[in-house]
């Protein structure tokens, strides 16, 4: 039962670790507003992976890929979403691309592939917006 | 260990967030992929990892919506109906109304039986 709970969901705690990065320093997130959010992107992620495998399937394609995603994301109306994915796609493939190339150059295979930079949707989103919440405190170089 | 390789300054908002720390795990994102696939299909890895990056930004963004409303209504608390606010407010109603029904058997079962969250249909 609590192994096919875990199978079911993403873990509450990283869950919740970004809803914090979001929030500002004084709120707090009540446990059941965790969990409706666990349940909400677990269910998320359903829906627009389902309407990537349509579109799979349609092309008799067996495997998923990150345009599929866009694609899906996009049919499904999130546009902004779609357009962000899009652009961390592009630079994905760089990353891997320079990775492929500096592994061949030097044989390392133990160098790590630098991620691509993070989407900034909701701060962009939120910079819109009236009042956007303090950002919190960086070491400034 | 914060790794800064390839990082631009467009990126020295986030330099302190640690990729694990930034985003759901992928084998937990890749796991519910499975679900609702066919048996035979498969997904690749930049497809987890675009899924990754998508939905730990949704989760930021329905966040951010229930975030201004107790800033309004001057509470600290995020709760459930906060959340369920956000995504009807954001244009989910097909989410909203699920989850309030998720929300009310939650508080029945707490009520009942302490703190396991109810099963999913």
């Amino acid at each position: 039962m609590d192994q096919d709970e875990q199978d079911r969901a993403l873990p509450i705690a990283n869950v919740s670790r970004i809803m914090k990065q979001i929030l500002p320093p004084s709120a707090k997130i009540s446990k059941e507003g965790k969990q409706v959010m666990q349940e909400c992107v677990t269910e998320f992620i359903s829906f627009v992976t389902g309407e990537a495998s349509d579109k799979c399937h349609k092309e008799n394609r067996k495997t998923v890929n990150g345009d599929d995603i866009c694609w899906a994301l996009s049919s499904l109306g999130f546009d902004n979403y779609a357009e962000a994915i899009g652009r961390y796609l592009h630079k994905y493939r760089q990353a891997e691309r320079e990775k492929i190339n500096h592994d061949k150059k030097y044989e390392n295979p133990h160098i790590n592939r630098a991620p691509p930079p993070p989407l900034l949707l909701s701060r962009v989103t939120r910079d819109k917006v009236e009042n956007p919440p303090p950002s919190p405190p960086n070491q400034s170089g | 260990m914060v790794d800064n390789v390839g990082g631009s300054s467009s990126n020295a908002e986030n330099s302190g967030i640690r990729e694990q720390d930034r985003l759901l795990p992928i084998a937990n994102v890749g796991r519910i992929m499975k679900q609702i696939l066919p048996p035979n299909a498969k997904i690749s890895k930049e497809s987890k990892e675009t899924m990754q990056e998508c939905v730990s930004e949704f989760i930021s963004f329905v966040t951010s919506e229930a975030s201004e409303k107790c800033r309004k209504e001057r509470r600290k608390t995020v709760n459930g109906d906060d959340i369920c606010w956000a995504l009807g407010s954001l244009g989910f109603d097909d989410y909203a109304e699920p989850l309030r029904r998720y929300l009310q058997r939650y508080r029945e079962l707490e009520v009942d039986r302490g703190n396991s969250p109810p099963k999913r249909e």
